[in-house]
């Protein structure tokens, strides 16, 4: 493929499935389903046929597909039109799109300015 | 045709399965089922048993390689373990241990 310096983003087709965990560094694009954990140094990607439970792990995530479980991520995380997310999101940042089915708890890691400090955090 | 590829900095420990190509250039534990062609690239580290439609191996494989149609070692190629497809080619550079079965 001719790829130089950067690393290949690891992409889980559709019609694949992992069942275990998948570690490590780089972004990775899911079309398909993990079974597991998912933990990544990376940016990752859920499209459309994608699902993932029970952990998720990353820097950025956009969601398109299914996640069912934890999700955690350092960045933001997007929830696009057509995603089912269910579970736990621990975020730096978070959108959800007009059509997303959403059924979680969120933890939004931020600092309440001091005006609304003290009123129960 | 959408292959599924493990990029190098990856490590999948469990098992995968998969309706078409993969191309593993991370490290696997575990086992790895294709339906069409599996390539372990230069560099990749493969703990397990991996059988596709065809296999083509650049990096290391600890465990057998069965393959439908064709098995290629290529130079730099180190598998610890047997192999078995109607065709097997182990090309000068590639280091192989263990059975190979062409079902003759």
């Amino acid at each position: 493929m001719g790829d130089e310096a950067a690393v290949q983003t690891t992409s889980i087709a559709s019609g694949t499935r992992v069942r275990g965990s998948v570690v490590g560094d780089g972004d990775v694009t899911i079309d398909g389903n993990v079974e597991g954990k998912l933990a990544v140094r990376g940016d990752v990607t859920v499209g459309d046929s994608g699902f993932v439970s029970s952990s998720l792990e990353a820097v950025n995530v956009t969601v398109s597909g299914g996640v069912d479980g934890e999700l955690r991520a350092t960045g933001h995380v997007r929830i696009a039109a057509g995603a089912r997310v269910r579970g736990t999101l621990t975020v730096e940042g978070l959108s959800i799109e007009d059509g997303a089915l959403v059924a979680a708890r969120v933890e939004c890691n931020f600092e309440l300015p001091k005006e609304l400090e003290g009123t129960g955090r | 045709m959408a292959s599924t590829i493990i990029g190098a900095g990856i490590t999948i420990e469990g098992e995968v399965t998969a309706e078409e190509d993969v191309i593993i250039q991370g490290t696997l534990r575990g086992r790895l089922s294709a339906k069409e062609s599996i390539t372990i690239d230069q560099g990749a580290v493969v703990e397990a048993d991996v059988d596709g439609s065809t296999a083509a191996v650049s990096g290391s494989v600890t465990g057998n390689v069965t393959a439908i149609d064709r098995v290629d070692l290529q130079n730099g190629a180190r598998v610890v373990g047997n192999i078995k497809a109607a065709r097997i080619t182990i090309a000068d550079g590639a280091q192989f241990k263990g059975h190979v079965d062409m079902d003759v």
